[in-house]
């Protein structure tokens, strides 16, 4: 099934040239104060105009670049923390993995939003700070599998007589394990950037995010706080919007990665058949 | 054995949630004051003075170790601190938000799990026939989409083009009850839309659970032997089939907890509804740090201890458990 695989790689393909081209795809500033407050979508303006004057639509595209700049940094940020516990846990195992399982188990215990708010609540709300939070919060799951296909991998015949022959353990690990678990870490990738992408958008849509870094969960956030949006069509064009793109740039995420999990686990095909 | 020691990681676990919401705000830049008091909030105190007449006030000049202690002993015995924005006790506060959060939580739970159990396992029963295709990419679809946009379709569809039931709230504001159903007819109506909600978000992820299991199940040898046996097609189907699945389903209830809550801070600020969700979001608004901190501790516990009572469960019900 390559489907799934492929409907993501456009969606995000698409994503990705929108926020690339943004200068010249919007129309305005997004920033820029264009029109009047409130504007209904006109030729102007087609998605209308926000509470201060800015152009939606404008806001909307720009708003791509500050979605994928947090799906790649926390993303990377999450799989690379991830990795790193993961990888010496599941390579030298003994006390050392046992303690570093304990961590792990002991913060995917911990409620992951509660967490989230108090760490923005007091880290403050920049970007940098939004994807850090979510980088320190979400490793551990990605810890965890990384962890179980290192401890396979080490056993395996040419790894154990790479170790044989007096392999240093860094260059095992970068000749002979990375390679083998770099599909995972690919699939690891792509669900924690869709993760990421859904952490920051609620993160700005209950009022945590960078109010500099206009993102399409901030946008929610300001229509929602519009008194009486739902009164009139308005949401129709403010709040619809943002929320859309929001779930279509999760959904090619997804997609993605249920396209490469395919890839790695042929079984898992024959079962949803 | 195995109860005692989960018991003890549950005891560490609130200890280090505790101890974080202790450090947190000391460890960063400025002092404690700062971070009660956000600069840019329009009641910040600017007289040195002032200041450190508050911070003695706060106990906030005593050793860090004593401030710990004072603060340990406060938490387990109720005093969460005071809220700055509505100048009342957190604890009082929460009192009055937490049976809203539960209700909201506890319907969609409950709604999840049944619906889950239900097709998960009619589905693993047909899988491969177009009906378990569908509802598996339903599933994921559902289990994908951020609950906030689910709730807000749901709010558009029924509340705002159809009018079928109440846009926001926990209950008609200002009302007058003629009697006890009354009021409860009220409350549910207001209860359709938000925990319809948050079923939907659990539903993808429990169902896929479900569904797993089953065919697990399904393909073991005892399944043979129950349908060589001649039992009838719903024996087989929930006396055995969904019985086993059951374990794993029960096994991921804990997780399934920290779900709920997380959906239900997003849909009680879009459906202001009443709850503990909505008032952490109204004080993340205000900067109100004794409340998100008071709150914090609150709705982590509620997690931890949802977390402890189905590992707890899961121990009764399968005995594989109780040796390791």
């Amino acid at each position: 099934m390559r489907g799934e695989l492929w409907f993501g790689l456009i969606l995000l393909a698409l994503c990705g040239a929108v926020a690339g081209l943004a200068p010249v795809l919007a129309p305005y500033d997004p920033r820029a104060f264009s029109g009047q407050p409130l504007e209904r979508p006109g030729p102007a303006h087609p998605l209308g105009t926000n509470d201060v004057g800015q152009d939606i639509l404008s806001e909307l595209i720009y708003g791509a670049r500050v979605s994928l700049i947090v799906a790649l940094a926390a993303g990377s940020g999450t799989v690379l923390l991830g990795l790193l516990v993961g990888g010496i846990a599941g390579y030298a195992g003994g006390w050392l993995d046992q303690a570093l399982m304990r961590l792990v188990d002991g913060m995917m215990s911990l409620p992951r939003l509660p967490l989230l708010i108090l760490f923005a609540t007091f880290l403050g709300s920049g970007l940098p700070q939004t994807i850090a939070v979510i980088s320190l919060l979400f490793w551990p799951t990605t810890a965890r599998i990384i962890r179980a296909q290192v401890q396979s991998v080490r056993e395996r015949g040419y790894v154990r007589m790479a170790r044989q022959f007096g392999a240093s353990p860094a260059y095992v690990f970068f000749r002979h394990v990375l390679p083998a678990i770099g599909p995972l870490v690919a699939y690891g990738l792509v669900t924690a950037a869709g993760n990421a992408v859904a952490m920051e958008a609620g993160l700005a849509f209950l009022g945590l995010g960078d109010p500099l870094a206009k993102s399409w969960g901030l946008m929610m956030r300001f229509a929602l706080n519009l008194p009486g949006l739902f009164l009139t069509d308005r949401w129709l064009w403010w709040l619809l919007p943002p929320a859309l793109c929001v779930t279509l740039l999760i959904l090619a995420l997804t997609f993605i990665g249920i396209g490469l999990e395919q890839n790695l686990n042929p079984r898992l095909v024959r079962r949803w058949r | 054995m195995g109860a005692v020691r989960r018991f003890f990681a549950y005891l560490l676990t609130l200890w280090v949630i505790l101890t974080l919401n202790f450090l947190l705000p000391r460890l960063l830049p400025g002092d404690p004051l700062a971070a009660l008091l956000d600069p840019s909030s329009s009641d910040y105190v600017y007289d040195p003075q002032v200041r450190a007449a508050l911070a003695a006030y706060y106990g906030l000049d005593r050793p860090l170790l004593e401030q710990y202690g004072h603060y340990l002993l406060g938490a387990l015995t109720g005093n969460l601190g005071r809220s700055i924005r509505l100048n009342r006790p957190v604890a009082e506060l929460v009192a009055g938000r937490l049976p809203w959060t539960l209700l909201l939580v506890g319907t969609a739970l409950l709604l999840s799990s049944a619906l889950a159990l239900l097709t998960g396992t009619e589905s693993a029963w047909r899988r491969g026939s177009w009906a378990d295709r569908g509802l598996v990419s339903a599933s994921l679809l559902l289990a994908n989409v951020p609950v906030y946009f689910a709730g807000m379709m749901f709010l558009l569809l029924f509340g705002v083009r159809l009018r079928w039931l109440p846009l926001a709230g926990g209950r008609t504001a200002f009302a007058q009850y003629a009697s006890a159903l009354d009021a409860a007819l009220d409350v549910g109506r207001h209860l359709v839309l938000p925990a319809l909600t948050l079923t939907l978000a659990m539903l993808g992820a429990k169902f896929l659970l479900v569904r797993n299991a089953t065919v697990n199940v399904l393909g073991e040898d005892f399944m043979l032997v129950a349908r060589a046996k001649g039992l009838p097609e719903g024996r087989l189907k929930w006396g055995h089939g969904l019985r086993n699945a059951l374990l794993p389903f029960v096994a991921h209830l804990a997780a399934h907890a920290g779900m709920a809550v997380t959906g239900a801070v997003f849909i009680e600020t879009l459906f202001s509804y009443p709850g503990m969700g909505r008032l952490i979001f109204e004080s993340v608004t205000a900067r109100d740090y004794p409340f998100i901190q008071g709150a914090f501790l609150v709705v982590s516990a509620v997690v931890l201890t949802a977390n402890l009572l189905a590992d707890l469960i899961n121990l009764r019900l399968d005995p594989r458990l109780r040796e390791g």
